[in-house]
């Protein structure tokens, strides 16, 4: 297994124009953190050649168009925390969950926080182990070759998960990364790299925190590949205080008649963006990809996704649903591919979005391109207010605005919470939003 | 109970309550009948405190509240149910949990611990067998899905289970084959007793021989002008509004 070989290019992104002030703040910054971090990958003739030629992102490029990247820019300093116990938090995120752990603290990996996996048939440690020890080679994948911070990511991450699961095994317990961003102005690369042997089965929990004092960027990068028959799960919880720019790419493999379900759960975060590909790449695969954001005050929420149907007979199932409060903005980008060759096809996605505020801004777009002519494909995007109706009804039975608000959210956004497979993940981001939104009456909402 | 005095509402810049006044004692059935936009609908509104329409004049006492100064949830919660001509549908929301946070709401005004869960249901299973409401309604999604008789009987439900002191009933036959009605009715007159009064708003007689009401009012052109017993509906049944409409222009 190397790093990056498996994962194919989604039929995706565009090529964008270099803007030359863009460029030149990006090559800056570059040299910035090439001072501050330890840590640069040894193949960087071809990164830092990647990272001239790729274009900066910039707000004319209609990727890039609603994401300010700003705040990349900003000066970074060395980490001083690299614990989980010289910061402030647990190192198991989620109450009650029985998982295997691995922590990593300002982007360095915590051994005695961690737990990791001993099982046969199954390879887990932190990435730079595994490179060290010669497990996997690194070369460089396509999202590097086609995403400017992916091949800043390439240059810069030397730590992460490696999971490899060999074939026919099933890993008895989750694996939770816990990825933790403590202090101001911390620079934050992750590499996970997991490799799904055919027939396996896993569950992955990325959990992301940050102190209230947190600051400075985080940049992950998942390279994913499920074999034959194989199932993958990932849930995703970003629940980050603080002014934390996190940007995280999923790039994501499927075999023939594999399944891959992806959660991606924002609770709170300054700035995000989840940039998810996934390329079904083999016969009879099934993908399903849920997310729901609920940003309130200033903090910013971006989901692109790529599903690239290339074979036949797979099926893609998306939901994504948004709240959003205060003067907070999201975006939506969901690209469906289906080629040539993908027929029998049964793609469908759906966002649906509530202005939960008259300042509060969403910038939704469905893009479908489809060149096969036996496939069945749908979509629905919607951006709507509370209703009107349903909250005076319920008002008119007794039941309070904020409570009425609660109940109509709760059951929005409740079935992408009820389809996360691991129950105790449910339960706390359930827990972490009424924390958040002041819903003390969510979890009564569903006792019965 | 209920004292309206000289009420004026508009919406928009269209006046439709022109100084309207009721007065509703305790235990007592009023009904409200008149013509298409002479305002009845706007009456149930405005008492149930829907902030579409404007109240321009006027007091209402309700127990010795002012009405018009409380939101809609404390209307509510101090007693005043509205039964909707036309009502809601909320997805996602389960019928059940809908009306467990109506009660607990209530309860809570009245300085009451939660309903237990076992006890709630027995109250559930209890108040939806007057209406005859089946287990099925009970856990779906609030009236998403009802046929008509469904989601009035879903009404009456509701009312029993919230027990109000005054329950405005807004053409609650409208859209009822004969034996909704009577199982409507029959609900309604289970409820009644001489601390909780009624308010009964519906374009037909029909409705009066299952609710038999105490008093019956002409509402025109946003005023009550004719007061009657339960004759007084019959005979707008068999003469129509036009005679009144008359009586009161010339």
């Amino acid at each position: 297994m190397s790093v990056g070989a498996k994962t194919t290019p989604a039929l995706g992104p565009q090529t964008i124009r270099q803007h030359a002030a863009s460029q030149k703040q990006g090559l800056a910054h570059v040299s910035h953190l090439s001072e501050i971090l330890s840590f640069e990958n040894e193949s960087n003739d071809v990164i830092g050649a990647l990272l001239k030629e790729l274009a900066v992102p910039h707000r004319r490029t209609e990727r890039w168009k609603y994401s300010p990247i700003a705040g990349f820019w900003k000066k970074h300093k060395p980490a001083t925390c690299v614990t989980i116990a010289d910061s402030n938090c647990e190192a198991q995120p989620v109450p009650g969950l029985d998982a295997y752990r691995l922590v990593f603290v300002n982007g360095t990996f915590d051994p005695l926080a961690s737990d990791l996996p001993i099982a046969a048939g199954v390879v887990c440690m932190p990435l730079s182990d595994a490179v060290r020890s010669g497990i996997v080679q690194r070369e460089i994948s396509s999202v590097e070759k086609s995403e400017w911070f992916a091949a800043l990511n390439g240059q810069f991450a030397g730590e992460g998960m490696y999971l490899a699961v060999e074939k026919a095994v099933e890993l008895d317990r989750p694996v939770l990364i816990h990825q933790r961003q403590q202090g101001a102005g911390v620079p934050t690369f992750l590499r996970h790299v997991i490799e799904l042997g055919a027939q396996s089965q896993a569950q992955v929990v990325n959990w992301s925190s940050a102190s209230s004092d947190a600051s400075g960027s985080v940049n992950t990068l998942t390279e994913v590949h499920v074999g034959e028959q194989a199932v993958f799960t990932l849930d995703k919880v970003q629940d980050e205080s603080g002014e934390v720019h996190h940007l995280a790419f999923e790039a994501v493999d499927q075999a023939a008649n594999s399944t891959f379900k992806i959660h991606t759960m924002t609770i709170q975060g300054a700035w995000v963006r989840n940039d998810l590909q996934i390329c079904l790449s083999g016969q009879g695969c099934d993908a399903h990809l849920n997310g729901i954001f609920l940003p309130t005050a200033k903090e910013f929420v971006d989901n692109h996704t790529t599903v690239d149907h290339r074979e036949a007979h797979c099926t893609s199932s998306e939901s994504y649903k948004g709240i959003l409060y205060g003067q907070s903005t999201g975006v939506f980008n969901g690209k469906v591919f289906v080629r040539p060759d993908a027929q029998q096809t049964n793609a469908y996605q759906q966002n649906a979005n509530i202005l939960g505020s008259r300042q509060a801004t969403m910038n939704a777009k469905p893009e479908l391109e489809i060149y096969a002519d036996d496939v069945k494909c749908s979509h629905g995007c919607t951006i709507g207010q509370f209703d009107d109706e349903a909250l005076f009804y319920a008002r008119s039975r007794g039941i309070g605005e904020d409570e009425a608000k609660a109940m109509l959210v709760h059951a929005f956004i409740g079935d992408v919470i009820e389809s996360i497979a691991i129950p105790e993940v449910a339960m706390e981001v359930r827990h972490r939003l009424s924390e958040k939104h002041n819903w003390d009456r969510w979890d009564d909402a569903n006792l019965l | 109970m209920l004292t309206i005095n000289k009420l004026k509402a508009s919406i928009g810049d269209s006046e439709i309550l022109k100084g309207l006044d009721l007065t509703i004692g305790p235990g007592e059935v009023h009904a409200i009948m008149g013509p298409n936009g002479s305002g009845k609908s706007t009456l149930a509104s405005v008492l149930a405190g829907r902030e579409d329409y404007a109240v321009t004049g006027g007091k209402v006492d309700f127990l010795g509240m002012e009405l018009l100064e409380m939101d809609a949830t404390a209307r509510a919660r101090s007693g005043l149910f509205l039964a909707f001509q036309y009502p809601v549908e909320i997805p996602g929301v389960s019928n059940i949990n809908f009306m467990r946070a109506a009660l607990n709401g209530k309860r809570a005004h009245e300085g009451l611990e939660p309903i237990a869960g076992k006890a709630f249901l027995e109250l559930v299973k209890e108040k939806a067998s007057l209406v005859e409401l089946d287990g099925r309604l009970r856990n779906r999604s609030v009236n998403e899905g009802f046929s008509g008789g469904e989601k009035k009987r879903n009404e009456i439900f509701q009312m029993a289970m919230l027990e109000p002191k005054l329950a405005v009933l807004d053409e609650t036959d409208s859209g009822l084959d004969i034996d909704a009605l009577r199982i409507v009715a029959n609900g309604v007159n289970s409820m009644r007793s001489p601390e909780r009064s009624f308010l009964v708003i519906t374009h037909y007689q029909r409705l009066l021989d299952y609710i038999v009401p105490d008093f019956v009012h002409v509402l025109v052109d946003g005023r009550i002008v004719r007061t009657g017993g339960k004759e007084l509906a019959l005979e707008l049944e068999e003469r129509g509004y036009d005679w009144i409409k008359e009586a009161v222009t010339s």
